[in-house]
């Protein structure tokens, strides 16, 4: 049971301005207007900017047939205000990444839309397909243990809502994926997203009484089948952890054991 | 072996810029700053304030870009595992990490006529 609600302040003015204009108003079609009002704000202002990138960030405050649309509208702003678009990206990325440390589903809507979110600004160029892979990576590996009888308080064995958010992601902007170095990026990216996947399936927590949600089985299916039709998917844990090896021996002949490990996690931390 | 035939393929930049996590929630751009100062040469600092919407885990954090590689070591020897205090004196222990997206805000500024 959540706590009695705290007695809110009373929010000034300007923040209900902007948190009215940006998560309420818009929509594709008043967009223009709203960018206006968004670049008459005093930027100057510290307080002002700060709630405005906040809102800005908050792709999972608006509806769904908005989001583009406030995405737009944020990449158009950055042209003007150039802070905006590494502050919104960085609110994001932090948001995930509390996402992954504390994995409790009270969120997993929110964070639905969060990731879409993130997809929608990279198709607007707020960030790289480099930038997306960081995430993607992070969802699989980020406090995962790789084996079962090490179960990860993070990543803990019922809690699937990592493939989904992959495939939430992907669905957004995968589709872009489609040539030079961002195509071979997905393309090893599914091998480790596959891998990670029979990982989870394959979990003996899982059993006849209590089976894998079909769900989240049908998601990914449908999620790989898109972005690659003709690809032929792995059927067990094991040949997951094949293709890994192989990609390792082809891919990374002259990287040690370090390397490679740094490499999969695509892991910038410097505490571990 | 297959190298670099992506001509895309850019020469990995230094990651320079890095994020100071888990501050106190309450604490002010001011204070941070006192508590740090001086920071070492850098071209870009953003502090940010928690949303508050997310439950349990609402802590400000900081941004700052680098201008010398060195220079992070030296902070996050110092800042990584760090004690920040609230007002209320509890105690908040920074992490220091490199910020998984490196962009910054480009240094030519437009002046918006509106």
């Amino acid at each position: 049971p959540e706590a009695p609600a705290q007695p809110k302040e009373e929010e000034a003015p300007m923040h209900q301005f902007i948190r009215k204009i940006l998560h309420e108003d818009l929509q594709k079609t008043n967009e223009e207007k709203i960018l206006r009002l968004m670049r008459k704000l005093n930027w100057e202002d510290t307080e002002v900017s700060t709630v405005a990138i906040l809102h800005l960030a908050g792709g999972w405050r608006v509806r769904a047939s908005a989001r583009r649309a406030l995405a737009r509208l944020t990449a158009e702003l950055s042209a003007w205000q150039e802070v905006v678009a590494p502050a919104v990206v960085d609110t994001i990325m932090e948001e995930i990444r509390l996402t992954l440390e504390d994995p409790h589903p009270r969120y997993n809507q929110r964070r639905i839309a969060t990731v879409r979110y993130l997809g929608e600004l990279y198709n607007y160029k707020l960030l790289d397909s480099r930038d997306v892979f960081t995430v993607l990576y992070s969802f699989i590996t980020f406090g995962v243990s790789n084996d079962h009888s090490n179960v990860s308080a993070l990543d803990p064995p019922e809690n699937v809502f990592r493939i989904r958010l992959v495939c939430a992601l992907l669905e957004t902007c995968g589709a872009y994926f489609n040539s030079g170095s961002s195509k071979k990026r997905l393309d090893y990216f599914l091998v480790f997203f596959q891998n990670y996947y029979w990982f989870k399936y394959s979990d003996p927590y899982w059993t006849e009484e209590n089976k894998f949600p079909i769900y989240v089985k049908y998601i990914y299916q449908e999620c790989l089948s898109t972005l690659r039709p003709k690809l032929t998917l792995f059927e067990s844990w094991q040949q997951g952890k094949d293709a890994i090896e192989e990609l390792r021996q082809t891919l990374y002949p002259e990287l040690g054991e370090e390397d490679y490990e740094n490499e999969e996690q695509g892991e910038d931390s410097m505490v571990d | 072996v297959n190298k670099n035939k992506d001509k895309k393929a850019k020469p990995q930049r230094p990651l320079t810029k890095i994020i100071l996590r888990r501050l106190p929630a309450t604490m002010t751009e001011e204070a941070f700053l006192e508590q740090v100062s001086p920071i070492p040469e850098h071209d870009y600092f953003y502090f940010a304030k928690p949303d508050t919407s997310l439950g349990n885990n609402i802590y400000s954090r900081a941004y700052i870009n680098f201008v010398n590689v060195d220079d992070i070591y030296l902070f996050r020897d110092k800042f990584d595992g760090y004690v920040f205090l609230d007002e209320k004196g509890l105690e908040y222990v920074g992490i220091v990490e490199y910020a998984p997206f490196q962009r910054i805000p480009k240094k030519k500024k437009k002046k918006d006529p509106k």
